[in-house]
């Protein structure tokens, strides 16, 4: 039987510059669960992320990722290959088009056969809503919110067991984000496990299992999206959370 | 010929269409030494883009040491004046029991200096892959030879392309210092020409047009190719 957590951080550390950065965060992640963390600017948000699949080595701390310890392993990129990571903007290959981007981790990854990749490929952009006539065009020839559909595919073709999301619509125009958003809901309500940095405090109202608030480095509040969204306790999520409602006009009566 | 053109008096008229009689039977002569001046440059250039690359690979992959090495040699080699560069091989290599015929030692000689100002080429197309790019490959469980292999190299060769082309119309055009050692390429042959017909003018206004007429469509190549990076992203601020 598979032990339900999938990723347990525990006591995490990072210093930039001598500074703290991350100071002692401690969570966990169950299978098939959505996590959403929200926090201001410079909290750290991204520097946990990167954390996680191990693009910044922290400094103390222990991650188990399915049951392993992965600062333990010298294979990161094998751990890597089962953590998908998109990010804030897009990062596709720009001198590959839509469906190589999507095809490379699995060729030279998975070293699957190219035919098969391939195929693997077209599924995973028609899960997100990529058309055939969009397969063949280069990143610079998408709309943004094709794009970050193109960068999700690439993590959702790898079949990873986690999928981090960093910031994934903050750099797209408000008609594009619902795009995003969409894809995003349908995973979650397909049980993809995921950990999602955002401002999107809607979608974090919808599909989050729970919701962690980031500030300074350290883990301020947690909960249902229901308390930490529209009642926190702590002053400062508080204080975040109105100006939060004011910006998406979420009216909370 | 400029006969009919009004403000051009009659007897220099006369005297141009003279001279360019007197040339044009040579036109062939120069253009068969044009095949020495392809010669020259190609070599040169090939020989100077392996030995870029190498340096470049030197710089990125290896050592911090090996870095300061190579980068202090390039710019020793960027610093050389191109004909000091022939001279020494020409002239200085056979001292050190090496003699090399007149082409060959102008081929070495274009080479080096070059080879410093294509270090420089493909370090900076190498440096100037984005570093989202290699994290979004590195996200993917590439190795960080494969991300480098599929993802850095690819982009990188695209990014130098342009500069890359330019510099081969430089070198080019330098191969007319070969003539100072005496190698026959075009503008040593036009020369020669010019001292039989003993008019300078039109032989060396034939050998530019010539150099002109190769590098002209190459530089438009290059802006173009420039402009199609450029909208595909790839020159970016290099975060
Ligand atoms: N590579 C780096 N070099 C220097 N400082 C860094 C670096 N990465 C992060 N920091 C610092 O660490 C802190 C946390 O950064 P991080 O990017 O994790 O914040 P964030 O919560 O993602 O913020 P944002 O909402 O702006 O993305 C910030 O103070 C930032 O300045
Ligand atoms: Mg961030």
């Amino acid at each position: 039987m598979l032990k339900e957590e999938l990723l347990i951080v525990e006591d995490l550390w990072k210093f930039i510059d001598g500074k703290p950065v991350l100071k002692g965060i401690t969570f966990d992640v169950s299978r098939g669960e959505t996590k959403v963390i929200l926090g201001p600017s410079g909290a750290g948000k991204s520097t946990l992320l990167r954390c996680i699949n191990l693009l910044v080595v922290p400094d103390r701390g222990r991650i188990i990722f399915d049951g392993e310890d992965v600062l333990k392993r010298r294979d990161i990129h094998n751990v890597r290959s089962k953590m998908g990571f998109v990010f804030q903007h897009f990062n596709l290959f720009s001198h590959m088009t839509a469906l190589e981007n999507v095809m490379l981790g699995l060729v030279k990854v998975k070293k699957m056969p190219k035919h098969e990749a391939e195929k693997k490929a077209k599924e995973a952009l028609m899960a997100v809503g990529i058309a055939e006539e969009l397969w063949n065009r280069y990143p610079a020839q998408l709309s943004g919110g094709q794009q970050q559909r193109v960068a999700i595919a690439r993590a959702l073709a790898m079949e990873p067991k986690l999928i981090l999301f960093d910031e994934p619509t903050s750099a797209l125009d408000p008609e594009l984000i619902w795009e995003v958003l969409n894809v995003m809901e349908r995973l979650a309500k397909a049980k993809m496990t995921m950990i999602v940095v955002t401002h999107e405090i809607g979608f974090a109202m919808r599909v989050a299992s729970e919701v962690m608030f980031l500030d300074d480095g350290m883990i301020l509040e947690r909960g249902p999206p229901e308390q930490v969204i529209l009642n926190p306790c702590n002053e400062r999520v508080k204080r975040f959370m109105d100006r939060m409602k004011y910006v998406y006009s979420l009216d909370t009566g | 010929m400029a006969s009919n053109t009004p403000e051009i008096p009659w007897w220099l008229s006369k005297v141009l269409e003279v001279m360019w009689q007197n040339f044009v039977q040579y036109v062939p002569i120069i253009l068969s030494a044009l095949s020495n001046t392809l010669i020259l440059a190609f070599f040169s250039f090939g020989l100077a883009t392996v030995l870029g690359i190498v340096m470049a690979f030197a710089e990125v992959f290896t050592s911090k040491t090996i870095l300061i090495i190579v980068s202090w040699v390039a710019r020793v080699l960027r610093g050389v004046p191109l004909i000091l560069s022939i001279f020494l091989v020409f002239y200085g290599l056979p001292k050190l029991g090496l003699t090399l015929p007149p082409l060959y030692a102008a081929i070495l000689g274009i080479a080096i200096v070059d080879a410093g100002y294509q270090e420089q080429i493909f370090r900076g197309a190498i440096k100037a892959v984005s570093n989202r790019q290699l994290e979004a490959a590195y996200s993917l469980g590439l190795t960080r030879a494969s991300a480098f292999l599929y993802v850095v190299l690819p982009q990188a060769f695209r990014i130098a392309l342009p500069s890359w082309i330019n510099d081969f119309t430089i070198v080019l055009k330098d191969t007319s210092i070969a003539y100072a050692i005496g190698v026959v390429e075009m503008f040593t042959q036009a020369i020669h020409v010019a001292q039989v017909i003993m008019d300078y003018m039109w032989p060396l206004v034939f050998v530019a047009l010539i150099y002109l007429a190769i590098c002209y469509p190459l530089s438009m190549l290059s802006n173009y190719l420039h402009g199609k990076l450029k909208m595909m992203g790839m020159l970016g601020s290099g975060v």
